[in-house]
């Protein structure tokens, strides 16, 4: 390498104020998480109890958590499957057909996005309303308007599902933007090339589309699991409240109950462990198993 | 011909289905400007009626009972302080860290890898607990505290634990641009830093264009951290929100709230709408063609 | 609006300030000392008053001030109102400096009452209870209405000693339309037998019985009909966690009288049973959809905008009772007013709350619907306060005061839970009344080992 000289210095320059400052303000509080997941405290008091694994203990026998980590994981796969579905047809489509308003679709789509989560609730909670909803209204055209209400966010089988809804509604538009920006990339003398041999558009989908946005898919998969422990927190806590009886509650929201209406702060931590092992270990066993040759173009 | 009819049957399929995903995103949407005018009583019928009337006292007793514009002010502050230091800070960090292999490069890249993993959620009250002593030493020292109530702080924080998203985004485009554009620039002489200013970073522009419009969107949303750490009188929007939220439930003045729920999401419509067009434009211009 | 109930985010919010102003505190004495020091030192005595800012506002609290600068010469209140009083005076009070009265009820987030209670900090205040009440005749015991000073609520040590002064009550019960009933021809059911036969006329006629803004409602509701079913002492039996308490008979009965009542609950209720959409239901009450509902004196105001159906009235009544033997009963919420054992005027303290109790003082809260628990208070107030307060005279319905005995968090154990938010699942169907009353001994069980 000719260009030894400044290279330490200018990789430190760039490197460094990221370094400091993330370890600043993301790994010393994790650590500080994982600590006080070791202590048995109330949140106000200076009694801080070091009570080892047993928050673990109890967790691990707790059938709240196990239904909240049940809810957790059905949500996230049922978002990451169906969202991806769907954006990544809505992506092709605006990416490689000539759509008259393109880019009103586009904008469209987009938009469940850039809501707060505080918005979409308002509207979900509207539109699930059991007796004069938007849902229940079109439902009644062909039940008869005798049947009983669909009680969307009350029946415990049906909550999670009416979760599911609200939170794809919201996703599609950001996988739908992230897949076509890489859609963009591949070269369109693919498709032509496709085209002259008389492949069809489905089988350009999954053997041009596919496999080389693979590592951005990849890359979203992460980025579901992720969001989706997060998101379904926010969304929980505004249109539900892990109601009706705690059918709703994910892992966050149990935590945050645990934590400071439980007044069981390091219990609360020991779930945020749990919570943040889990989420890393899943994606690793995502990433292992979605491991493809790159496909270079 | 016949192939053209199966064309035009599959055209029309899609048009449908794009227009039923549309309608059933502006539809709820409209709905909530709708309501942002109807008066208090219309709240308890049909929620999907329209309004009698524009009503627009709403937006005034949001603006100045809730002090909404206040709030405003202080959201705007913060979200372009902590994407200026997020773009500073991230900039070269992605850029560094995708092409340049050094002790520890991969060390930093597992380490923001793993950040991606850690949810703001629950790390907010030790964050917010490690500034309650810093701001004890300082009292202590100087005589005030400095870190709490402060939009600075509360923007660093920001940019700070966007971090690792945004290294993740950004690193993801700079790998894929090839080795000859360094090259071509060391091999004209130029250094390390004006190859990464007026070569990679230009190349970037629309991954930088979307790195800006996820972030801003979620700075401006972001209400958990700005309520732990702005404990006094100045808020964000989102935090002012909640306590419209709550005052509502005390009083059930609904109307006021969709009023505060349009004065949150208008800002990020007209952005969101702005920027979309550079974004595609981006998208075609940029180096991305190779 | 449910007063007890803040929602999670707000309880985060607090729950981190609070643990700032613990922390801070420390370092934070230049700051706190002020409101002491200002005071005037022309010999003057100061109150150092510091109150929680409620539902019913902040004017209350400067006038009754002044009305007590008025009558005490020399005195001087120094008064902090504030919605998060607790912020406000933890500093100052980690560092020594106590305000000398706090008003500031049990049951909220930041748990400063509870805090203190557990250290032994409080002053206790039954010589207050024996003071004449300033300006009149009787005294402090004679003047507050009986049954409030001998719950948890003021006895929080359950010792027979009172260390909380009742504050501001608010009964709760069964709402309903009273145009309604009287449209219908029906009586208001005195037994659950006449609920029941009630239930069925109403529902040939397409009415449900009954509705809930959802299950944390039902918190009030229980304790109601857990004194009727057993009295006052199988109450506190409960309250306090007595082994095998819940699986007595008459516990039995009150699960199975829900168990009964979840089948008469309007159908759509569930749908809208959280915290964002539970105006639908008390909306049900007001669209003659279902009859009763149970809910608290805040209930007309809240709903005070909302469209109703013609000939539409207020009613209010206990909740009925459970077993033949006992009254029908209504559960009150009260907020706490409290000395702290640190505060260096306890004296004044005290009289300034033997003046609470004065129609004075009485008056100037009344104004702002806050009604302070004082013999004969039911007769001077108006409108729908009138029903609502007179309903232990009227239906002589058993007043019932304080919950569930404070105890040493437990993990992932819950009364409100397991008792409360489970009754969404009874209603459902999605457990048995049977499992429900199981789930709740064994939670009984982990609380009774962690108590004080």
């Amino acid at each position: 390498m000719k260009h030894r000289k400044g290279r330490n210095g200018f990789i430190a320059v760039c490197v460094l104020p990221a370094v400091i400052l993330f370890i600043i303000f993301m790994i010393v509080p994790t650590i500080n998480v994982f600590k006080m997941s070791l202590y048995k405290w109330g949140g106000f008091s200076n009694n801080k109890t070091f009570v080892g694994l047993n928050n673990f203990k109890i967790l691990f026998e707790d059938p709240k958590f196990y239904r909240s980590f049940q809810n957790s994981v059905l949500l996230i796969v049922m978002v990451t499957i169906i969202t991806m579905v769907f954006s990544l047809v809505f992506a092709a489509i605006l990416s490689r057909e000539k759509i008259k308003g393109q880019n009103f679709f586009r904008i469209i789509f987009y938009i469940p996005n850039i809501l707060s989560v505080v918005v979409i609730s308002a509207i979900f909670s509207a539109i699930y309303d059991p007796s004069q909803g938007l849902l229940n209204s079109i439902l009644s055209i062909f039940r008869g308007a005798k049947a009983d209400p669909i009680l969307w966010l009350g029946n415990q089988k049906l909550v999670i599902y009416s979760l599911v809804i609200a939170m794809v509604w919201q996703a599609i538009g950001y996988y739908m933007v992230m897949y076509m920006a890489s859609m963009s990339s591949v070269p369109e003398s693919l498709y032509e090339s496709a085209n002259l041999e008389g492949a069809g558009r489905i089988h350009q989908f999954f053997n041009i589309t596919l496999p080389l946005i693979w590592t951005n898919i990849r890359t979203t998969l992460t980025f579901f699991i992720i969001s989706t422990i997060n998101l379904s927190f926010l969304f929980v806590k505004a249109m539900t409240g892990g109601k009706p009886d705690g059918a709703s509650e994910v892992f966050l929201s149990y935590m945050y109950g645990q934590a400071y209406t439980n007044s069981s702060y390091g219990y609360g931590m020991a779930i945020g462990v749990i919570v943040f092992l889990f989420s890393f270990g899943l994606a690793g066993l995502v990433n292992l198993a979605t491991k493809r040759e790159p496909l270079e173009f | 011909m016949k192939k053209n009819g199966k064309d035009t049957l599959y055209k029309v399929f899609i048009y449908i289905v794009l227009l039923l995903l549309a309608i059933s995103i502006a539809v709820p949407v409209g709905w909530v400007f709708l309501a942002s005018v109807k008066e208090n009583a219309e709240f308890y019928g049909n929620p999907w009626t329209l309004p009698k009337g524009i009503y627009f006292q709403n937006f005034i007793d949001a603006f100045q009972g809730a002090k909404m514009g206040e709030y405003m002010l202080n959201s705007v502050i913060v979200t372009v302080l902590a994407l200026l230091l997020l773009l500073v800070i991230a900039l070269p960090a992605a850029y560094v860290l995708a092409r340049y292999r050094f002790k520890g490069s991969k060390l930093c890249n597992i380490m923001f890898m793993g950040g991606l993993f850690i949810n703001v959620n629950y790390i907010v009250v030790p964050i917010f607990l490690m500034f309650v002593d810093g701001d004890k030493f300082l009292n202590r020292v100087f005589g005030s505290g400095f870190l709490l109530n402060n939009l600075f702080v509360l923007a660093l924080v920001y940019a700070s634990t966007a971090l690792p998203f945004t290294i993740y985004l950004l690193s993801g485009f700079f790998v894929s641009i090839p080795k000859d554009y360094e090259e071509a620039a060391f091999v004209d002489g130029a250094g390390y830093f004006k190859t990464m200013f007026s070569i990679m970073m230009p190349m970037a522009r629309p991954s930088i264009i979307t790195v800006i419009l996820f972030n801003f969107l979620s700075f401006w949303n972001e209400y958990i951290i700005a309520m732990t750490m702005l404990t006094g009188e100045s808020k964000t929007l989102p935090v002012g929100l909640m306590q419209l939220m709550q005052a509502q439930q005390a009083a059930a003045n609904y109307g006021r709230l969709y009023a505060g729920l349009v004065i949150v999401m208008l800002p990020t419509l007209i952005l969101y709408i702005c920027v979309q067009k550079k974004l595609t434009e981006g998208m075609s211009l940029g180096g991305l063609k190779g | 609006m449910k007063r007890k109930e803040v929602t999670r985010w707000l309880a985060l919010g607090l729950a981190a300030v609070m643990s700032t102003t613990i922390l801070a505190g420390c370092g934070n004495t230049d700051d706190s000392s002020k409101g002491g020091d200002d005071a005037k030192g022309d010999g003057g005595q100061v109150l150092k008053v510091a109150a929680f800012e409620g539902g019913y506002g902040a004017e209350l609290w400067s006038e009754v001030a002044k009305a007590f600068e008025e009558t005490h010469e020399g005195v001087t209140v120094e008064l902090q109102v504030d919605k998060k009083i607790e912020d406000k005076i933890t500093p100052a009070m980690k560092s020594g400096d106590y305000p000398d009265v706090i008003h500031c009820a049990t049951g909220r987030d930041a748990g400063l009452t509870e805090t203190i209670t557990k250290e032994k900090g409080l002053t206790c205040l039954d010589d207050v209870l024996d003071m004449t009440v300033p300006g009149e005749e009787v005294t402090v015991r004679e003047k507050i209405l009986p049954g409030f000073l001998d719950t948890l609520g003021t006895m929080p040590y359950n010792d027979g000693k009172t260390y909380y002064a009742p504050m501001f009550y608010s009964p709760c019960g069964l709402f309903y339309n009273a145009g309604l009933l009287k449209e219908k021809g029906w009586e208001v059911p005195k037994t659950w037998d006449e609920m029941w036969e009630l239930g069925d006329k109403a529902k040939a006629e397409g009415i449900s019985l009954f509705t809930y803004p959802h299950a944390g409602y039902f918190d009030a509701f229980i304790y109601a009909t857990l004194e009727s079913s057993g009295g006052a002492e199988f109450y506190n039996e409960c309250m306090t966690y007595k082994d095998g308490i819940w699986e007595s008979p008459e516990a039995t009965a009150v699960f199975e009288t829900i168990g009964k009542l979840a089948q008469y609950v309007e159908p759509t209720t569930l749908g809208n049973a959280n915290e964002e959409s539970f105006t639908k239901n008390q909306q049900l009450i007001l669209d003659n959809k279902a009859i009763f509902c149970p809910n608290g004196t805040w209930l007309p105001g809240e709903m005070a905008d909302a469209p109703r159906a013609e000939g539409f009235e207020w009613g209010f009544t206990a909740v009925p009772a459970v077993s033949d033997s006992q009254k029908p009963s209504s559960f009150t919420f009260f907020e706490q007013m409290w000395i702290p054992a640190e505060g260096k005027n306890q004296d004044l303290a005290k009289e300034w709350i033997a003046f609470m109790y004065s129609d004075k003082a009485a008056d100037i809260f009344a104004k702002s619907n806050a009604i302070q628990p004082i013999v004969g208070i039911s007769e001077k107030l108006t409108g729908d306060n009138k029903m609502f307060y007179s309903v232990y005279d009227n239906d002589a319905a058993v007043p019932v005061m304080g919950g569930f005995a404070s105890t040493n968090p437990v993990e992932g154990v819950s009364m409100n839970d397991t008792l409360f938010r489970a009754v969404d699942s009874i209603v459902s169907g999605d457990k048995t009344v049977a499992d429900w009353q199981k789930s709740v001994e064994e939670a009984s069980d982990k609380l009774r080992e962690a108590m004080e």
